[in-house]
């Protein structure tokens, strides 16, 4: 049997603030991530994704329950674990600003017991890979948002980690350097790296993971591939029209399966249905109606998350 | 080892980066001028190598103090704490480089106030015993490193750490009998300054300093070092339970 990367069995966490109710941050999660897949952990604002990268980096004891990287615990082994993981969490903090990148870098290198050959060595090497080389000897402190989270990728990368815990590593990235980091990831993972990706980006998500599990306040709410978790709501599948009147429309409305017909500006109308093979009469009954153009239309992983956990907007 | 070299090369470059780290070796030299001044204003010129020595052993304690004790604070706020523990090194060892680094950038004092001495009223180090000289200030440092990982440890907790140690100075000063011996205190607080290794070492500096034999050399030695040593040990112990703790709570980030 082959061991999984991580291994997360029924972990709960209770944060206990003075002179305040105690706080469920994870209920009783269980999640398995095999070795050399990207694993989005995706949900809002204190859903819990923070609290589970920090179990499994070692930093932080779960209340109950446990937890193992690459077969190792996370409570009573953490020697083995430690040399195997890195960790980038998000936010400006979490380097020495008064030193330049290339002084943190070879400082957390020299931390993974390596030579001061190769720390030197890996350090160029990681710079060069996330774009510093221009600034890499100029101090954190003139570093931009967005460079400063390029650096944390460094330093999560330097110990050669076997699993990486990421949470929110895009936080202040541009758009470009967002996608470059993307393609970072996708070489990370041909080189049989593990990933686990805590985000609310839901692009990121669905472009660079394998699987996904969104979380909700504490708790599991599904694990699947981006493309899984689309069709688990596929019978939600929208159908967009044009050239079909209103009379039609009114037919395809008290259609069985069809939750709602709305007509666009132009002419057009989005159709949307909640049960499935409800597309397939509403396609027929268009055409044969003669619309000019029909297009149908999965969910994207931004409208299952919504779907699934909710638009709570900013209530947590 | 490993672990040990990387918090010395790396607070040997934040020193470098840190215009603030030198503050200790600005006030040596200006604290070197007053208690020279004093004791010849009183007319106790035999206590001249005394006032130099009294800056150097302040200075390494208010970098043990200010510096050293406030390490992992530090790092906790500047949420630098997390991905050091998630690292394969020791905490402990890569504190306890630090702390050598800022040690070793104290001793720099030493140099000054001989200096000063000299520059200014042409007073000169005496060194009657070199050799007891070098291994008393060695074995100081090296006393002083292992209480000031006991104090990162216990200052962690505190979350004001600084008015914490702002506080402590001066009481150390006068218990640790660095400008003033501890056998002129008075006789209730000796049993306390006993068991701080700096009067030890204070003792020792000023022997060193003086014509006649030491007495008890290695023996005096030994108990600094042995003292350092069990303050090492004890915060280890705290900085184990103290992280344990933090751990469990998750207080390992400061928010």
């Amino acid at each position: 049997m082959t061991t999984a990367a991580v291994e997360v069995e029924e972990v709960r966490r209770v944060f206990e603030p003075r002179k305040k109710p105690p706080v469920v941050a994870l209920d009783d999660v269980s999640l398995s991530i095999p070795v050399g897949e990207v694993h989005g952990l995706l949900g809002p604002n204190g859903a819990g994704k923070t609290t589970l990268v920090k179990i499994l980096s070692t930093v932080l004891l779960p209340t109950s329950g446990s937890a193992r990287v690459l077969g190792h615990d996370v409570v009573g082994e953490t020697k083995s674990v430690r040399p195997h993981i890195g960790i980038v969490f998000g936010g400006e903090r979490g380097l020495y600003w008064r030193l330049t990148g290339r002084q943190n870098l070879e400082y957390w290198g020299a931390l993974y017991k390596l030579s001061a050959r190769e720390t030197k060595a890996r350090a160029q090497r990681l710079i060069d890979r996330v774009g510093l080389a221009e600034r890499a000897d100029e101090k954190v402190e003139t570093y931009s948002r967005g460079m400063k989270q390029r650096l944390h990728l460094a330093r999560g990368l330097v110990g050669d980690a076997k699993v990486l815990f990421l949470d929110e590593p895009t936080t202040g990235m541009d758009p470009l350097a967002a996608r470059e980091f993307r393609t970072l990831i996708s070489e990370l993972r041909d080189e049989g790296r593990t990933i686990l990706l805590a985000t609310h980006d839901m692009v990121e998500a669905e472009t660079v993971c394998d699987r996904v599990t969104l979380i909700d306040r504490g708790k599991i709410v599904a694990t699947e591939s981006p493309r899984t978790l689309g069709r688990v709501i596929s019978r939600f599948q929208r159908i967009d029209v044009e050239g079909v009147d209103a009379t039609v429309l009114g037919e395809i409305r008290s259609l069985d399966g069809v939750s709602g017909v709305t007509e666009v500006n132009g002419g057009g109308a989005r159709i949307e249905v909640d049960e499935e093979g409800a597309t397939l009469v509403v396609l027929a009954r268009v055409v044969e109606a003669g619309a000019t153009s029909v297009k149908t239309s999965l969910p994207s992983l931004e409208e299952v998350y919504v779907q699934l956990i909710g638009d709570r907007g900013l209530e947590l | 080892m490993h672990a040990f070299l990387a918090g010395f090369g790396l607070e040997l470059r934040i020193i470098r980066a840190a215009p603030d780290a030198f503050i200790p070796l600005v006030t040596a030299p200006v604290f070197a001028l007053i208690f020279l001044s004093i004791v010849r204003e009183s007319g106790r010129p035999d206590l001249q190598a005394d006032a130099l020595m009294a800056p150097v052993l302040m200075t390494l304690w208010w970098i043990a103090l200010q510096h050293a004790g406030n390490l992992i604070t530090g790092d906790r706020w500047q949420a630098l704490l997390e991905p050091l523990i998630a690292t394969p090194a020791s905490l402990a060892s890569v504190l306890l480089g630090r702390i050598t680094a800022l040690m070793g950038f104290g001793l720099i004092s030493f140099f000054e106030v001989w200096a000063i001495g000299e520059l200014v009223y042409g007073v000169s180090i005496p060194f009657e015993h070199p050799g007891a000289l070098v291994l008393t200030f060695l074995v100081t440092a090296f006393a002083t490193a292992g209480t000031s990982v006991a104090f990162a440890a216990v200052f962690v907790m505190s979350r004001n750490a600084y008015t914490f140690t702002n506080s402590l100075s001066y009481p150390l000063y006068l218990l640790g009998g660095v400008l003033v011996p501890v056998a002129i205190l008075p006789g209730w607080i000796q049993p306390v300054s006993s068991g701080i290794f700096m009067s030890w070492a204070a003792d020792l500096l000023r022997a060193s300093l003086k014509a006649p034999p030491i007495d008890d050399l290695w023996q005096r030695l030994g108990t600094v070092a042995l003292l350092g040593a069990a303050s090492f040990v004890l915060g280890r112990l705290i900085l184990f339970h103290v992280m344990q703790r933090m751990r469990a709570k998750g207080e390992l980030a400061a928010t």
